[in-house]
């Protein structure tokens, strides 16, 4: 799954609030196990550069919110009404 | 002048740690203290990771004890750590707990001893000091030292909450960590400090007193209390009759925020 492609779905302004959205669900998430650990690392690189709403940051925060958390990643997903991106990582 | 640290528990992921570190880094906070339990995740990875991704708050163990860790490792441990972070590293150290230290089957013998004798070994190994030390509990050869080279100081804090440790943490620390929350508790643990530095020939001004308080932050006073009932509740069960005292026997307040 390429989820830079993903993001380049979402439009700017909602970039941010949906960066937050998503860190939220990891960082109260129980599936925090599934994160590796590198791509862990990669989001607190973006993190301590405050580009966690950039596409590449967002890309890597997509990706580890889907792997660990999917039904909660979709549910926000569905807040923002980012129908396209919806369907592409709906599960078939 | 006066700052802000806060405690984390390394007892999530490694990640979230830090995050957590950074957010506060962010948010303007002066220090950020690991706890140093066997049942968590170790204080030094977990600091380690947190000055990798840190630029300017202070880090240390909060506390450390030297019973289960010999005060030269933790010598040892904040000067390497100081190396990634310089100048950013500081050490709480306290006598421990005794209900961790029976789960491993170790005694808190002369605490105050032990204390003492922690932060001159600790002080001295850094400074890599060839003479060796010896202490009546702890003790190095002549040159029992790193073979690397340390830079600057480590400032050590003793974590504190009986009158005699108070006085210590005024006579020998860099600062003091005192373990209470209600004002009246602070103010009686200040004092000692201060007599403690006078005994020394110090002035308040050679140690940095940090109160190191329960808070809470809730949207409303019922859930910030809630939260912090355990560990509350914690910190009393395992201190000393003499705090017990101070407050009454019941617990002190945490401070609460809504």
């Amino acid at each position: 799954m390429n989820y830079n492609d993903f993001v380049k779905q979402v439009p700017r302004t909602m970039r941010g609030p949906l960066s937050e959205n998503l860190i939220d669900i990891i960082l109260e998430g129980d599936e925090s196990l599934a994160i590796p650990p590198s791509l862990a690392k990669t989001i607190l690189h973006y993190w301590q550069r405050d580009q966690l709403d950039s596409e590449a940051g967002l890309t890597n925060l997509l990706k580890a919110t889907f792997e660990a958390e999917p039904e909660k990643t979709l549910k926000v997903i569905d807040t923002f009404d980012l129908k396209e991106l919806r369907v592409a990582l709906q599960p078939a | 002048m006066r700052s802000f640290g806060i405690e984390f528990v390394p007892m999530e992921l490694f990640w979230k740690t830090t995050y957590y570190c950074m957010q506060a880094e962010k948010l303007g906070y002066d220090s950020v203290w690991i706890t140093d339990h066997f049942n968590n995740r170790n204080v030094y990875v977990s600091l380690a990771f947190i000055a990798n991704y840190t630029d300017r708050i202070k880090m240390g163990p909060g506390v450390t004890n030297p019973y289960l860790i010999h005060p030269v490792y933790t010598a040892q441990s904040v000067a390497s750590l100081n190396e990634v972070a310089p100048g950013r590293v500081i050490c709480g150290i306290g006598a421990g707990d005794r209900t961790t230290l029976e789960m491993l089957g170790r005694k808190m013998e002369s605490p105050l001893r032990a204390m003492r004798e922690s932060v001159e070994l600790i002080r001295a190994q850094i400074a890599r000091e060839k003479s060796g030390y010896e202490g009546q509990m702890f003790s190095t050869s002549a040159g029992a030292r790193f073979n690397f080279k340390t830079k600057g100081e480590v400032p050590i804090y003793i974590g504190a909450q009986g009158p005699k440790m108070l006085g210590l943490a005024g006579e020998v620390g860099d600062g003091a960590l005192i373990n209470a929350s209600h004002p009246r508790d602070i103010e009686r643990a200040v004092s000692l400090i201060e007599a403690g530095a006078d005994k020394a020939g110090r002035s308040m001004e050679d140690v940095d007193v940090a109160a190191y308080t329960s808070f809470s932050v809730a949207d409303d006073r019922k859930s910030a209390k809630k939260s912090v009932v355990p560990v509350v509740a914690y910190i009393v069960t395992r201190s000393g009759r003499t705090s017990r005292n101070a407050t009454g026997g019941r617990p002190s307040a945490p401070s609460t925020a809504t």
